[in-house]
């Protein structure tokens, strides 16, 4: 039986992936992207410490993470559609008008 | 002893798998390589007794998602990002910094602590007796989490209405090419 603290570390480096893409890449895709990988890094969690307490309420809450994750992924790529036809790109150093 | 090697292979899979979606500038390798560590993420699931995610894992996951983000991607047709102009503005430092701070925080209680872990109902052996993972999954979640689900089916709903609405052409503004 592999310790628990192999997968949390596990977790923790596709998590700090995941927040170095949000933060560092220029592609909205791809920042999309990396929240994909941070939300599995959280699924890997919680299906680790399921099993650790012999509880299966973390699998579950794993099923609720993939429907907002895909909820988020279906209305995200829709705004990154309309942002492309509005300007005519996808990369994040266009939209400022948020930023003041 | 088998089952440790192979779960070390499948996490520095799944770590070359996580940097290289980060680090790759043509966004299809990288949708290519998320598709790679969502399969090997359901393998991790699957050598935690958790049968039913993984296969639910590769079905919405790599089956569905990545496949929104591929027609996206070629929809609009995106060629290899441009080089990277090493740009590091302050807010962003400071996210990285304190994300790095909590990491390590993290880590240390890992390296000297122990995750506690109290005996629940559901051992492996108790699933199987009850009948199989999928069977005491739905149980649990028809039963204890069914307000949570009836709720995500209407988060569902939303989701797929305000896809449409925003994704919608609109005759008014300017269209780009």
């Amino acid at each position: 039986m592999i310790s628990i603290n192999h997968y949390l570390a596990l977790a923790t480096v596709m998590f700090l992936c995941g927040t170095l893409g949000v933060l560092f890449r220029r592609n909205l895709l791809l920042v999309l992207m990396s929240v994909e990988l941070m939300l599995n890094a959280v699924n890997l969690v919680f299906v680790a410490g399921s099993r650790l307490v012999n509880n299966l309420d973390g699998q579950v809450m794993v099923f609720f993470i993939i429907t907002v994750a895909a909820c988020e992924a279906g209305v995200g790529l829709a705004m990154v559609i309309a942002l492309y036809r509005r300007y005519g790109t996808v990369e994040t150093s266009f939209l400022r008008m948020l930023r003041g | 002893m088998s089952q440790e090697l192979m779960f070390y292979a499948t996490a520095f899979l799944i770590t070359v798998c996580s940097v290289m979606v980060v680090t790759n500038r043509n966004p299809v390798v990288s949708a290519i390589y998320l598709v790679g560590d969502l399969f090997l993420l359901a393998a991790v699931f699957a050598s935690l007794d958790a049968h039913f995610v993984a296969a639910i894992q590769v079905l919405v996951y790599a089956g569905a998602i990545v496949v929104l983000f591929m027609f996206v991607i070629m929809l609009l047709n995106l060629g290899p990002e441009g080089k990277a102009h090493l740009r590091i503005p302050a807010p962003e430092l400071a996210v990285l910094v304190l994300t790095i701070i909590g990491f390590t925080t993290i880590g240390t209680l890992l390296l000297t602590g122990q995750a506690p872990g109290v005996g629940g109902e559901w051992s492996p052996e108790a699933i199987q007796t009850n009948g199989g993972n999928t069977f005491t999954i739905a149980m649990v979640l028809f039963t204890k989490f069914i307000w949570p689900f009836e709720i995500s089916s209407i988060l569902i709903l939303l989701a797929v209405i305000a896809a449409i609405v925003i994704a919608k052409k609109d005759k008014k503004q300017v269209v780009h090419d």
